[in-house]
């Protein structure tokens, strides 16, 4: 990246597979899918009735006149940056709070507040709609609460491209320090869509997973040639990115560098990707980086388990890798922690720095028919322990069109 | 029961206020109601009181007592609505 170099110093998550960094990276290594049939409430008039919610009770966490403005996307975002702030280390009472920043992602912001409006005004003809509503809806609402948890009055932006949302998110927070107009900034993304209309609406487009009756956990399989879909999943990631210098002055740990971004859009169709631009995003994070292709040593994949994404994005890794896209181990852990949407960037950056960190390469579940227009690596058998590699690659592309990819580092002094 | 507990009883269910805090005198603002709350908590009453609140309540309950006033100003002046059972 052009610039002042970029640390990542703290990691928060709150996942479907997990509410810690620790728990997330233990059901990584292990394999395990938080795929499940949703609650009999929302199943009942789902023909997917599937999903990947996260188990987090608020109502311990906020205070209850808090908590009555707070979408369950807000609460989610505020769980896992307060988890990033302490890992971090930082004090931002002992930061220049205008050089400090907040950049979210998320698709849909408050859809459960959205949802509950509509029913009231529509299914129960009634008129009373919370008065909260607008405050908890709004898409830039996790974005403020953060800002006002930790004083910060530097920028605070929230990003809004569909699927890659939070990745665009950290890569927009990133060149702001490496231009070096702020210091640290708290990155990443919520989304918190396991609603019946925000489900219905997914469903409706015929981008869900089929249920895998014998076994609902099995039900997304990226990179499979009975892939059916991708299936929704709620959450929040979010990164403490500071200048190099920075995290080094006040003796913080820094857990990789953040070296690469690129960002392309389709521009072509709404929902159909294309190869030239997926391909054109992983060459600009590669450039940014000052990487060749054989630095990479993982690719946590796009990988939504829809049949144009998959064989698209492998096209894409083919043209941008060559010979060495079938040496890259490529993992698509949406199979275990389903599509978090606007969330997702974040988390599997986060995933890929884990790996990174701990040279294990996370699997690709439930690929059980080979595709032959997938026919990389895709680490299909479980969890596999890698030698040390210098770098890795976190790929997020949305419907719109907008393709973004990071790179982190491993640890260099 | 009297408006007061009921009232009371609202604020200690749906607010999670402590009891001792629900005086008569206590101002609703510093027990974490503010004006958009206030509107949440009327619909609350219409609820608990069978009550109808045309438009928007007066600009002046600032404390507990205060809406126990305008509460009950409300099932007097309703012809056919019954007070808290």
């Amino acid at each position: 990246m052009i610039g002042r170099r970029i640390a990542v110093t703290g990691m928060g998550v709150v996942t479907p597979l997990g509410n810690s960094l620790a728990e997330l990276s233990a059901n990584l290594g292990a394999g395990k899918s938080a795929v499940r049939r949703l609650a009999p409430s929302l199943a009942a008039r789902l023909r997917s009735p599937i999903g990947a919610p996260v188990d987090f009770d608020a109502t311990p966490r906020f205070d209850p006149p808090r908590l009555r403005m707070l979408d369950r996307v807000s609460q989610l975002a505020l769980e896992a940056t307060g988890q990033a702030v302490s890992h971090s280390g930082i004090d931002f009472r002992a930061e220049d709070l205008e050089r400090c920043g907040v950049f979210v992602g998320s698709g849909m912001g408050g859809a459960t507040t959205t949802d509950e409006g509509y029913q009231a005004l529509y299914a129960e003809g009634s008129d009373r709609i919370k008065p909260y509503t607008v405050l908890a809806a709004m898409t830039s609402a996790a974005a403020s609460w953060i800002g006002i948890d930790h004083g910060i009055t530097g920028p605070n932006i929230t990003f809004s491209t569909a699927c890659s949302s939070s990745a665009v998110a950290i890569g927009e927070a990133a060149l702001r320090i490496a231009a070096g107009a702020a210091d640290v900034m708290i990155a990443g993304g919520a989304e918190a869509p396991l609603t019946f209309g925000v489900l219905r609406a997914w469903e409706a487009m015929r981008t869900l997973a089929a249920e895998n009756l014998a076994d609902p956990s099995a039900s997304c399989r990226p990179f499979s040639l009975n892939r059916s879909g991708l299936v929704l999943g709620e959450g929040a990631a979010f990164t403490i990115l500071e200048d190099w210098n920075h995290a080094l002055a006040r003796g913080a740990t820094i857990h990789a560098e953040l070296s690469g971004y690129g960002l392309t859009c389709d521009a072509v169709h709404i929902t159909r990707p294309t190869v030239m631009g997926q391909a054109g995003a992983m060459r600009a994070a590669l450039r940014s980086a000052g990487l060749d292709p054989n630095s990479i040593g993982y690719i946590n994949a796009h990988g939504t388990a829809t049949v144009q994404n998959d064989a698209t994005e492998t096209e894409a890794i083919k043209t941008v890798f060559g010979d060495d896209a079938y040496r890259v181990p490529i993992s698509s852990t949406k199979s275990m922690h389903g599509h978090l949407l606007g969330a997702a960037g974040a988390l599997e950056f986060i995933i890929t720095v884990l790996s990174l960190r701990e040279h294990l390469v996370p699997p690709t579940l439930h690929l059980d028919v080979a595709d032959p227009a997938c026919d990389l690596d895709y680490v299909a058998a479980g969890p596999r322990r890698v030698a040390p590699f210098r770098a890795a690659m976190s790929n997020s592309f949305a419907f719109g069109g907008t393709n973004a990819v990071l790179i982190a580092e491993g640890r260099q002094t | 029961m009297s408006t007061l507990t009921a009232l009371q009883e609202i604020l200690i269910k749906d607010y999670a206020i402590p009891r001792e805090r629900l005086m008569p005198d206590a101002l609703l603002s510093s027990l974490g109601v503010d004006s958009l709350g206030m509107l949440e908590l009327m619909f609350k009453i219409e609820d608990r009181f069978d009550l109808k609140i045309p438009g928007d309540p007066p600009t002046g309950l600032a404390t507990v007592a205060d809406v126990v006033a305008y509460v009950d100003s409300l099932i007097t002046a309703g012809p056919g609505r019954h007070g808290p059972s």
